[in-house]
């Protein structure tokens, strides 16, 4: 009955998106559904901790986004803590509104961003398995073709 | 057995999923076990103000003792340290103070169980989030059941919860999918564990007077119902949008959204919408037993009671996809639809309102779902066989000592 109802939601979409300009590779119901179930797929499992993209970016201080307020100065450590007591106990809670909605905003930005690193990996893998499988398909190379003599060093 | 629970608030009028869940199993274990609630004096869940006096008392036949908060809630220092801990990989210290800060801070509570932990066959602690669970377990791990309560939120990401849920001797879970996401954050794999779901009694059958009650409170014949606290954490905000979507595309459905439940975020006016806030026992109890369809839009859940609830009045659901406990409640008593989407939604809702004869039979699977699963001989045998068996296990190695 969940097929049913989502067979007919998914050809809804895809009228819509090719009225948009979509690829008209979306012609194809078939493949319009395998590239739906992939990315459906990348965000139900899109777990942070699965992901591969994120430790090969580096160090995380240079591209995650950063959603906390930190409190922090150069000043000394008189002045320091003056300038921090100021900054959480009077500023913040007048500007609290204004950085929640920020914040909120950011958290989207980073969902989106964990839903891409996903979908590229599902991609990815699906792009190393199909060259796995073209590999194992393809002929041996003829003993001919080979270079003969003594191999470079 | 000698049983204490350990739980952050505790009462008839506490309103709150784990709270409700312990009190209930309490009740039902007192006549065969002898069970004492460890608890705060607060009743609010934001400031932990204390509100009872610390001190024993009764609860029926359970003994229910109070400890003091020994500082509530600073909110703001609060929303700062989980904004720290929540973004960042934040140190071990910091992640533990967040478990301070979000207290309640009971510090006479973890007192008694390092002074009379041992005198308790087990210790069963509620909700893995609060600083009675996260600093008791430690103190009693031979004997501490943990029931987690854990959702997919932000909380169960902390690093400092990898050992900690390796410590209890035991576990009830409410859900599979609560159990296998606290094992995928666990360091290491977890011990006896059993799914237990909550008890529901069996609905009362409908008569004439809870219809003259739905029309007393101007609730028309036709209506989807929402039960709960109508909040943006539990999705309703995306439940208005889908259901403003379905009458846009649907217009000549006369259909009405209720939202059964005290609201903590603004409803739109609708002629449509119908928001009663808190609602009375025989009004609830009149409204599940009409509603055409129940709606479940909560992204996080560990159980969805209002779903058992439902289905125990035969009415089927159509549930937030994204959330795996529902869809894999759903899945289990075929008494529903899930959707990923507000298209998705308009379709299910659609069907269930064209196809009458599938609306009821949903129910139905639901309802027998809850029989085989969800009333509380079957749940109360599931609790007993878990801790007779450690107790069990406990008392041989002694044994053998």
């Amino acid at each position: 009955m969940t097929a049913d109802l989502r067979e007919r939601v998914r050809g809804r979409l895809r009228e819509r998106l090719l009225a948009h300009g979509a690829s008209r590779h979306f012609d194809d119901p078939e493949l319009f559904a395998t590239v739906e179930q992939l990315l459906q797929t990348a965000i139900a499992e899109g777990d942070a901790g699965a992901l591969l993209l994120p430790e090969l970016l580096g160090d995380a201080e240079t591209w995650r986004l950063q959603t906390s307020m930190p409190y922090q100065s150069h000043r000394a450590t008189g002045p320091a803590a003056l300038i921090l007591f100021v900054k959480r106990r009077v500023l913040m809670p007048v500007l609290r509104w204004l950085f929640e909605y920020s914040r909120d905003n950011f958290e989207r930005q980073r969902r989106v961003n964990q839903v891409l690193f996903a979908c590229i990996q599902e991609l990815a893998i699906e792009n190393a398995a199909l060259r796995q499988q073209v590999r194992a398909l393809a002929p041996p190379p003829a003993a001919a073709s080979r270079p003969g003599g003594v191999e470079g060093r | 057995m000698k049983l204490a629970f350990v739980v952050q608030r505790y009462g008839a009028d506490i309103a709150g999923g784990s709270e409700a869940h312990c009190r209930a199993l309490a009740q039902q274990l007192a006549p065969r076990h002898d069970i004492t609630v460890l608890t705060s004096c607060a009743t609010d869940y934001v400031s932990w103000r204390n509100v009872h006096a610390p001190g024993e008392t009764r609860d029926g036949s359970v003994r229910v003792i109070r400890f003091a908060v020994r500082s509530p809630r600073d909110l703001h220092a609060f929303a700062d340290l989980s904004d720290e801990v929540f973004d960042s990989r934040a140190s071990p210290e910091r992640q533990r103070a967040w478990f301070t800060a979000n207290g309640p801070d009971v510090p006479d509570l973890l007192d008694h169980l390092q002074r009379f932990g041992r005198t308790y066959d087990l210790v069963l602690f509620w909700t893995y989030r609060y600083f009675p669970s996260y600093f008791g377990v430690p103190i009693v791990k031979e004997r501490a059941v943990l029931l987690p309560t854990a959702e997919e939120d932000h909380a169960i990401d902390l690093d400092v919860l990898g050992e900690f849920f390796t410590l209890p001797a035991a576990y009830l879970f409410l859900t599979p999918e609560e159990q296998a996401l606290v094992s995928s954050r666990a360091a290491r794999p977890l011990g006896p564990a059993a799914v237990i779901g909550t008890g529901i009694e069996p609905a009362e059958t409908s008569d004439g007077r809870a219809r003259t009650l739905l029309e007393q409170s101007g609730i028309p014949r036709d209506f989807v119902l929402y039960l709960g606290r109508v909040d943006r954490n539990k999705g309703c905000h995306t439940l208005l949008d889908h259901f403003q979507q379905y009458l846009d595309a649907f217009a000549s459905d006369e259909l009405t959204l209720v939202l059964a439940g005290p609201a903590k975020m603004r409803v739109p006016p609708h002629p449509r919408i119908t928001s009663l806030g808190y609602v009375a026992d025989d009004l609830r109890r009149a409204l599940l037993a009409h509603a055409r369809v129940l709606a479940v839009p909560s992204p996080y859940e560990s159980l969805s009671i209002a779903l058992l609830e439902g289905w125990n009045y035969g009415v089927p659901a159509i549930v937030n996809a994204r959330c795996r406990v529902l869809q894999g409640q759903v899945r289990r008593a075929n008494g529903g639809l899930p959707y990923r989407s507000g298209e998705e939604f308009s379709e299910a809702l659609a069907y269930l309102r064209t196809h009458e004869n599938e609306r009821r039979v949903l129910g139905e699977q639901g309802r027998a779902y809850v029989d085989r699963e969800y009333r509380w001989p079957t749940v109360i045998e599931r609790v007993e066989r878990l801790l007779g068996d450690l107790v069990g296990q406990r008392a041989n190695v002694k044994g053998q000592r």
